[in-house]
C-alpha cells in the first residue's frame, strides 16, 4: 500500500506538479486549494503526510495546521509547508503552529522527493 | 524529370475522380480509402488549398481542395461529394492528407501503351503536378504527381526568411 | 517473446554492466579512495567475465579477466585507482564493449596493448602508498524535544537518515523515561547516542536534523580519525549490503521492459482517453443514471491509468547526464582542456522519448561548450580564472515544464561579432539594436557561424538550427544568455509530455479550441467598457498590471456573431502574459496531443491538435506564439509612451 500525501496549494499548476512528482516517487496524492478544504479531507483520515502552502484564501495554512494538530488522528503526522522566504520568522511560526518542516519555493522534482522520503520514508 | 518515358513499362492502377467536371487520375498505391464528407475543423492561417482538418478513425488529418490548388474557382460541393484519404511522401516522410473530391467514379487501368508523357505546353495544369497522361474511354486523363504536388505546397508555405524569426519557438 | 536471441540477455545486461562501470570510473577519478565505487567497478568486471563465460563470449572472458584481477588488488587496497589506471580502464572497457557489439572490429592487438598499459599502471604504483580512507568517526548525542513526533518528526527515520552516511553503532538513552503517571505517550521521551563512522561532512549530518535543529540538543564531536584502510570499507560494504539503501531500494522489485511496449501502451492509454470522453459525452445527455454512473468510474479509471502509463514512462535524466561525462572526459584531453563537469537534477524525471530526443542536441551544446566556451588553461589563467574550467547540467521541473540549463565560466558569446555576422547575412538591419536575448537567438540560424575556421569537433555552422529544430519539434524552448568573460547558459524549457495534454476547450466562433491548462493564470469576464475599445491593441488592468489581449475571433478571422459577454483566459509563458478573448469557455478537456502534418508545420499559432468528444477535431493553442504576439503589442504600447 503506497502512502498517502495531501496536497494543499490554491495555484493549478503547484498542485499537478506536487502530484506528478510525488506519484511518480510511488506515493498517493490527494488534493485540497484552501485550508478549509485540506482540513476536511484530512478529518476523513487515510492521510500519512501533508504538504501545504501557507498563503490560502477560505483557510490559510497557519490556521489550517493550527487546527490539523487539534485532531486526534493527525497526532505524530507530518506536516510540510512551503514558503518562499528563508526567513527565520516563517519558519518559526510555522512550527508554533505544529509544522513539522519546510521546503523553500521554488524547489526542484528531487529535492520535494527528498523532503517526503526524510519525513515519510519511501 | 516529369516527362518520365519509364512510365511507358507498365500499365498504371488509377482511381478516377472529378473536379469541377474535368477527371484525374490518382494513382491507387497512394490511396488508402474514400470516405462520406465528414466535420471539417477550419485551421485558421493556413493555406486556403489546405485550410481544414478531419477526423479519420483517430487520427487528425488534414484536408485538401485540389481545386484551389489548380487554381479552380471553389464551388459548393454536391451530393456525390467525398473525401480520398491518400498517403503521399513529403520530403521523405510519409504523410497522410485527405483530399476532397467532387465525384469519385472507378479504379481502372490505365493500360500502358496509353500512358504518353506530359507535354510541356498545351495544358491546361501545371505539368509539374503531372505525372504522365493516360487515356481512358477515348478521352485522355492527367495523371496526377501527389508527391509533387504537397512537397510544392509545404515549401511554399514554409520559406525562411529573416522577418518570420521571433524569439518564442 | 518466442524466438528471442539468449545472447540478447547477455549483451543488455553488459550494456547496462558497462554503463555502470564507466560511471564508476568517472566518478572514482574525483573520489579514489571510495570503497563503493570500487566495488562497483569490480561487481561489473566479474558478472561480464562470468556471464560472457557462459554465453560463449570466450575472448570477453578471456580480456575482461585481467581488467578483473586488476581491480580485484585495488579492492583488496593493495593498489591504488591511480589516474592513469582509472584510464586505461575506461579504455578497456570500451574495447569490451566492442569485443561484444562488433567482434570482427575488436582487435586482438589492441586488447593486447591496453593490457601492457593496465600492468604498466599497476606496477607504476607498487611503491606508492595505498590511498587512505576519508572516513572519519562521529559521536553524536542528540534528544529532540518532547513533542517533536506529535508534531509529526519520525527518529527512526532520522536515524535511517545516519545509517545512510555511514557504519553506525546506536545506542538508545532511556534514562529520562518518566514513570508511568508521568508518561505521556505520544511524547519523545528517548535519547540516541549514535558512533558513524562517514566520509562525509559534519554539515551533512547536521542536515540530517535540519527540521529539528533549532530546537533539540546535539552533542556532535569528531572521535577519530580514519581508521586502518581495509576495517571500514569492510563494514561500509557489509553494512550497505545488508541494509538495503534508499536508492537502491528504488531499483530492486523492478523488471526491464522493451521499450516498444511502453509506446504502444502509451498509445493505446491515449485511444482510451479519447474513447472515454466520448463516452463522458453521451452519458452526460443520458438520464440513465447507471450509464453515468458507470462513465464516472471510467472516466477516473482512465485517468489513473493515464497517470501511472505517464509515470512508466518517466525516467530520470542522470541516464543522460551520465552519458555526457565521458564526453566532456575525452574532449577535454582531446582540446587540451581542463573541464569540470557539474551535474545537478539528476533525478529529475522526463518522458523517455523526451530524453531519446536530447540527446544529440545536447551533446552538441556540451560538445560548443568545450570547444568555443572555456578557453585553454593559460589563456584561463592570464584571464585571472582558475585553470579548470566548468560546465554546469541542470535539470529541474517548473510546473508542467522542464527546465535544462548548460552553463560554462568560459569567454562568453562575442557580442560584437554575432552582431556583425548577422548583419552580413541579412538577418539584422545595421543600426538595430536587439536585446542580448534577440541577438543570441539569430544564431541558431541555418548556415550562421562566426567561427573563422572550422575545427573538426563544432563550428561547422551546421550545428546549432539543427539543436533549435530538434528542440522546436519537442515544442521547447532555448534561450541563450552570455556575459562576456564570465561564460554563458543555454536554458531548455521543455514540456513534460509529448502525448497528452489537460487543457480548457474554448469556442471561438463556430471553432473550437483547448487552450494548455498549465499555461493558463485566470479567467476573466470582458468587461463592456474594456470591450468598447474597438481598436486590435487593448489592454486589461489585472490588479494593478497591464495586460495585453488579444481578440482570437480577429486573430482567426471569425465572420460569426461574437457572443454578448466575451471570456478572456490569461495565459502566460516564461515571464510574459497576454489574455486571449474567446466567446466562450466550455471546460477541462483532457486528450492526446496529435501533431499537425507537414502541410500545417507553419501555422505558428498552433502545436497541434486533438479529438474532442463529439469526434470533431479542435486544435491547440500555440501559447508562446500568442504571448509573443501580445508582447509586440505591448512593446509598441510602450514605444508610444
Amino acid at each position: 500500500m503506497s502512502k498517502t500525501i495531501l496536497s494543499v496549494d490554491d495555484s493549478a499548476s503547484v498542485l499537478q506538479m506536487v502530484k506528478l512528482t510525488l506519484t511518480g516517487g510511488g506515493y498517493s496524492v490527494v488534493q485540497a486549494t484552501n485550508g478549509a478544504d485540506g482540513l476536511a479531507r484530512a478529518r476523513g483520515g487515510g492521510i500519512d503526510m501533508v504538504l501545504t502552502d501557507l498563503n490560502m484564501p477560505v483557510m490559510n495554512g497557519l490556521t489550517m495546521i493550527r487546527e490539523l494538530r487539534k485532531l486526534p488522528q493527525c497526532t505524530g503526522l507530518p506536516i510540510i509547508f512551503l514558503t518562499t522566504e528563508s526567513a527565520a520568522n516563517m519558519k518559526q511560526e510555522a512550527k508554533a503552529a505544529g509544522a513539522t518542516g519546510w521546503i523553500t519555493k521554488p524547489f526542484q522534482q528531487d529535492q520535494l522527493l527528498a523532503v517526503v522520503r526524510k519525513v515519510l520514508g519511501a | 524529370m516529369t516527362n518520365m518515358t519509364s512510365v511507358n513499362d507498365r500499365s498504371l492502377v488509377v482511381l478516377i475522380l472529378e473536379l469541377q467536371g474535368e477527371s484525374f487520375a490518382i494513382e491507387t498505391r497512394h490511396v488508402h480509402e474514400i470516405l462520406d464528407p465528414v466535420p471539417i475543423t477550419a485551421v485558421p492561417g493556413a493555406d486556403h488549398a489546405v485550410d481544414g482538418l478531419i477526423n479519420v478513425r483517430g487520427r487528425v488529418v488534414p484536408l485538401a481542395d485540389l481545386r484551389l490548388i489548380f487554381g479552380m474557382p471553389p464551388e459548393d460541393e454536391g451530393r456525390d461529394a467525398r473525401i480520398v484519404v491518400i498517403e503521399v511522401e513529403i520530403d521523405g516522410d510519409a504523410t497522410t492528407i485527405g483530399i476532397r473530391a467532387d465525384k469519385v467514379n472507378e479504379v481502372t487501368e490505365l493500360a500502358a501503351s496509353s500512358l504518353e508523357s506530359t507535354p510541356r505546353i498545351g495544358l491546361r495544369w501545371e505539368p509539374e503536378f503531372i505525372t504522365c497522361i493516360g487515356k481512358r474511354n477515348g478521352t485522355f486523363v492527367a495523371v496526377l504527381d501527389m508527391g509533387r504536388i504537397f512537397s510544392r505546397l509545404v515549401n511554399r508555405t514554409q520559406g525562411i526568411t529573416p522577418a518570420s524569426t521571433s524569439c518564442a519557438a | 517473446m518466442s524466438g528471442t536471441d539468449p545472447t540478447l540477455i547477455y549483451r543488455q545486461e553488459a550494456a547496462e554492466l558497462l554503463e555502470q562501470l564507466e560511471q564508476a570510473l568517472l566518478d572514482l577519478e574525483h573520489a579514489p579512495g571510495d570503497a563503493d565505487l570500487i566495488n562497483t567497478a569490480f561487481r561489473a568486471l566479474h558478472t561480464i567475465k562470468g556471464s560472457g563465460a557462459m554465453f560463449g563470449f570466450d575472448a570477453v572472458a578471456a580480456f575482461t579477466h585481467h581488467v578483473e584481477t586488476a581491480f580485484d588488488r585495488v579492492r583488496k587496497g593493495e593498489v591504488a585507482a591511480s589516474t592513469s589506471l582509472i584510464a586505461v580502464t575506461l579504455a578497456a572497457k570500451d574495447h569490451i564493449r566492442r569485443q561484444i557489439e562488433q567482434p570482427d572490429s575488436a582487435s586482438e592487438a589492441e586488447g593486447a596493448a591496453i593490457l601492457d598499459g593496465l600492468q604498466a599502471a599497476l606496477v607504476a604504483q607498487s611503491d606508492s602508498t595505498p590511498v587512505p580512507a576519508a572516513a572519519v568517526t562521529w559521536r553524536l548525542r542528540f534528544r529532540l524535544p518532547l513533542d517533536a513526533v506529535a508534531m509529526g518528526t519520525n527518529p527512526l527515520l532520522l536515524l535511517d537518515e545516519l545509517r545512510a552516511l555511514g557504519p553506525c553503532i546506536v545506542v538508545a538513552d532511556t534514562s529520562a523515561i518518566p514513570p508511568i503517571e508521568g508518561l505521556d505517550p505520544t511524547a519523545c521521551h528517548v535519547g540516541w547516542e549514535v558512533t558513524l563512522t562517514t566520509g562525509q561532512p559534519r554539515s551533512a549530518i547536521e542536515q540530517v536534523f535540519l527540521f529539528v535543529l533549532d530546537d533539540m540538543q546535539l552533542d556532535l564531536e569528531q572521535v577519530a580519525g580514519h581508521a586502518s584502510e581495509p576495517r571500514p570499507a569492510a563494514v561500509a560494504a557489509a553494512v550497505a549490503s545488508v541494509r538495503a539503501e534508499p536508492s537502491s531500494a528504488r531499483t530492486t522489485g523492478s523488471i526491464r521492459v522493451p521499450a516498444e511496449r511502453l509506446d504502444d501502451l502509451m498509445d493505446q492509454v491515449g485511444e482510451l482517453v479519447i474513447a472515454q470522453s466520448r463516452l463522458k459525452q453521451i452519458a452526460g445527455a443520458s438520464r440513465d443514471i447507471q450509464v453515468k454512473a458507470i462513465s464516472e468510474d471510467i472516466e477516473r479509471l482512465a485517468l489513473e491509468l493515464r497517470d501511472t502509463t505517464m509515470g512508466a514512462r518517466l525516467v530520470p535524466i542522470g541516464q543522460l547526464f551520465g552519458r555526457f561525462r565521458r564526453l566532456v572526459h575525452d574532449l577535454s584531453r582531446e582540446l587540451g582542456k581542463e573541464v569540470a563537469l557539474v551535474l545537478s537534477g539528476e533525478d529529475t524525471e522526463l518522458d523517455k522519448t523526451l530524453i531519446e530526443r536530447l540527446a544529440d542536441p545536447m551533446i552538441h551544446l556540451i560538445r560548443n561548450a568545450v570547444d568555443h566556451g572555456v578557453e585553454l588553461p593559460g589563456q584561463r589563467e592570464t584571464a585571472g580564472k582558475p585553470r579548470q574550467g566548468r560546465i554546469a547540467l541542470a535539470a529541474s521541473h517548473l510546473g508542467h515544464e522542464v527546465l535544462i540549463t548548460i552553463s560554462d565560466d568560459g569567454a562568453g558569446l562575442d557580442r560584437a561579432r554575432i552582431q556583425q555576422r548577422a548583419e552580413e547575412q541579412g538577418l539584422l538591419v545595421p543600426g538595430a539594436k536587439p536585446t542580448d536575448s534577440e541577438l543570441f537567438q539569430l544564431i541558431m540560424q541555418p548556415g550562421f557561424s562566426t567561427a573563422s575556421e572550422v575545427t573538426s569537433v563544432s563550428g561547422r555552422g551546421v550545428g546549432m538550427d539543427v539543436v533549435r529544430r530538434a528542440i522546436d519539434s519537442l515544442r521547447g524552448n532555448i534561450d541563450i544568455a552570455s556575459q562576456p568573460g564570465q561564460g554563458s547558459q543555454i536554458t531548455l524549457r521543455l514540456p513534460l509530455t509529448l502525448a497528452i495534454i489537460d487543457g480548457l476547450l474554448v469556442r471561438v466562433g463556430d471553432g473550437r479550441y483547448v487552450i494548455p491548462l498549465s499555461a493558463i493564470e485566470e479567467c476573466v469576464e470582458l468587461s463592456a467598457n474594456e470591450d468598447g475599445r474597438s481598436r486590435g491593441h487593448s489592454f486589461l488592468n489585472i490588479r494593478g498590471s497591464l495586460v495585453p489581449f488579444i481578440r482570437l475571433r480577429e486573430a482567426f478571422d471569425t465572420r460569426t456573431q461574437p457572443d454578448p459577454f466575451q471570456k478572456v483566459v490569461i495565459v502566460s509563458s516564461g515571464e510574459q502574459r497576454v489574455g486571449l478573448v474567446v466567446d466562450q469557455v466550455i471546460g477541462d478537456h483532457q486528450t492526446v496531443i496529435k501533431s499537425l502534418s507537414k502541410l500545417h508545420a507553419d501555422v505558428a499559432a498552433f502545436s497541434g491538435a486533438t479529438i474532442l468528444g463529439d469526434g470533431t477535431v479542435a486544435l491547440i493553442l500555440e501559447v508562446a506564439h500568442l504571448v509573443e504576439q501580445g508582447k509586440q503589442h505591448d512593446d509598441t504600447r510602450q514605444a508610444a509612451e
